[in-house]
């Protein structure tokens, strides 16, 4: 089943050059795919087609079609499409609109005309997710902003999306807050969501993600699987200033004839090259 | 020389957000400051920039009291660039953003000239001069803010995060720049949550949690302690991490891949010979 499929996809904004290239590629249903590339690649506008911002919103040029959940954007509308996709922009800022924590989560499901009786303790649960429990009543403009980071997520989760499409969501977390961001989504998407994230930093989402999209001057250059993807960015020299320190090492190790299992986070380099070492060892006590 | 001294403050009544911390930073440093969201980095360096003041305590600039000083006095040694770059930028160009404070401190229409070019020059931005600034990449409008701190030919560069959301390219770009300085002389302090840029290019971490300053050494110090590197929310950089787990082995901890796999190689390599 596919969730979003872009469908040969191109699209340039209102007088401006072609950001997006005949796009060509699906994300299952239940997957948790990640965007790569480097600055102006078209990431964010890939983000903003996925959830019918684009071209409802801006307007410009497209051709070909970009089908969620069985529904073409173009056929659709943005309100209609947001019921089951949820967007968390890269400025998360301009997206917070009221003036406490509590109303800024309240807000989407004011919009959605959910019950009121049930609002308090759906935003209750989701600012537990988040880690923002107990600053309900803070004013959102006192928060700091890796906080107010959380809190654009967590008015995009309230709403349970299908989808959830996130766009750089660390950027002005702490390593630690990085790491229990992606802890969440890893999460929810075993919970059955559907997530697509932009991040720079692969190596965050590399134990949760079943897919990683190369993008290159609006082109898919590389979709595949994490590990097959990352291979072919080092063999073809493609972002390659992107690949995450551990698979460089892997990597270099390969030239030299090392052969490993699946690396996704330290640990499992760890236990493997403990492994590799000791029997090295060894070979040469018996010598 | 910056000397802050027991310095204190608090944004509401309630619980202080940097906590009598004391600090100094000498000419020609490239110091890091670390820690969790909301630890009082941010807030530190706000002191510093005397854009607020201590509740308690004293921060010194060449041996004068910062709150004996306008801010243009301190503009004039201390350069500041914002963790989002476009809350700072608002002319129509790279160079009259450039020049806009070398002209709020009064500097004759030559030295504004000259310095706009150098610090344009220093940032990769001289073919850019003309450019609308809001029409630039993350990665350029970081530059723009870094460019218009230097123009006020500082001797202390403040930076609040310049590398979040920046490509990797860009992040290289740009730690080198800031190194260039550094070798030339600016004293550069970097508020940064990026671990593999703290390890590889500043000297010392100083580590913030929950406003009070809890360590304050070297690189090499401050990831030989993990337990307290975990504690206040940081991580060690991915081959460090993987390296000092394979000590026992007889591998020293390296920063990064390419050193580390050759000691791997050589060592497997050992074995099997």
């Amino acid at each position: 089943m596919k969730a979003i499929s872009f469908e040969n996809f191109s699209y340039a904004y209102p007088k401006s050059k072609v950001v997006l290239d005949k796009l060509c590629f699906d994300v299952k249903k239940g997957s948790f795919t990640a965007i790569v590339g480097p600055s102006g690649a078209g990431k964010t506008t890939l983000c903003m087609a996925a959830a019918g911002v684009v071209p409802h919103y801006f307007g410009g040029r497209s051709a070909g079609s970009v089908v969620v959940q069985g529904v073409r954007t173009m056929d659709s509308t943005m309100g209609e499409l947001a019921k089951g996709v949820a967007l968390v922009l890269e400025d998360y800022e301009s997206q917070l609109v009221a003036m406490t924590v509590e109303e800024e989560v309240a807000f989407g499901l004011e919009n959605a005309c959910v019950d009121p009786k049930l609002i308090s303790s759906m935003v209750q649960e989701t600012l537990q997710l988040v880690g923002l429990a107990g600053r309900e009543q803070q004013e959102v403009g006192g928060l700091s902003g890796g906080q107010k980071q959380r809190l654009a997520l967590a008015g995009a989760l309230v709403t349970k999306p299908e989808i959830l499409i996130l766009d750089e969501p660390a950027s002005a977390l702490d390593p630690e807050g990085a790491a229990e961001l992606y802890g969440l989504l890893g999460r929810l998407n075993k919970q059955g969501m559907t997530i697509m994230v932009v991040e720079h930093e692969i190596a965050r989402v590399l134990p949760h993600i079943d897919q990683l999209v190369l993008l290159l001057n609006g082109s898919i250059a590389v979709v595949d699987q994490p590990e097959a993807a990352l291979r072919k960015m080092n063999a073809e020299g493609l972002f390659q200033e992107a690949i995450p320190p551990l698979l460089e090492l892997r990597f270099l190790l390969e030239k030299s004839g090392c052969r490993f299992g699946t690396w996704r986070c330290e640990a499992d380099a760890v236990r493997e090259l403990s492994a590799a070492l000791k029997e090295a060892e060894e070979v040469s006590q018996s010598a | 020389m910056l000397e802050i001294k027991e310095v204190s403050y608090c944004y509401q009544q309630g619980k202080p957000v940097v906590d009598n911390v004391s600090l100094t930073v000498e000419p020609g440093e490239f110091v890091a400051i670390a820690g969790r969201n909301g630890s009082g980095k941010t807030t530190l360096t706000r002191l510093i920039m005397s854009l607020i003041k201590p509740a308690n305590g004293q921060i010194m600039l060449n041996g004068v009291d910062t709150s004996r000083q306008s801010p243009g006095d301190i503009a004039r040694h201390v350069g500041y660039v914002f963790q989002n770059p476009d809350s700072q930028i608002f002319r129509d160009t790279v160079a009259s953003e450039t020049a806009y404070g070398p002209e709020q401190l009064g500097f004759t229409a030559q030295e504004i000239t000259a310095s706009v070019a150098e610090a344009l020059e220093r940032t990769g931005l001289t073919a850019l001069a003309d450019a609308y600034p809001r029409n630039l990449s993350r990665g350029q409008k970081q530059r723009v803010a870094i460019a218009s701190a230097l123009a006020m030919k500082p001797d202390i560069l403040i930076l609040d995060e310049p590398t979040s959301g920046q490509d990797a390219a860009e992040k290289e770009n740009l730690m080198r720049i800031l190194t260039d300085l550094n070798g030339q002389g600016k004293t550069i302090i970097l508020v940064t949550h990026d671990m593999d840029i703290l390890a590889r290019f500043t000297k010392r971490a100083v580590v913030m949690a929950s406003g009070v300053k809890v360590f304050d050494g070297t690189v090499t110090e401050l990831f030989g302690q993990n337990a307290n590197v975990q504690k206040w929310g940081l991580r060690e950089p991915a081959i460090m991490n993987v390296s000092r787990n394979l000590t026992k082995y007889g591998i020293s901890p390296e920063l990064t891949a390419a050193e580390f796999s050759r000691q791997i190689i050589g060592m497997l390599q050992g074995g099997r010979a």
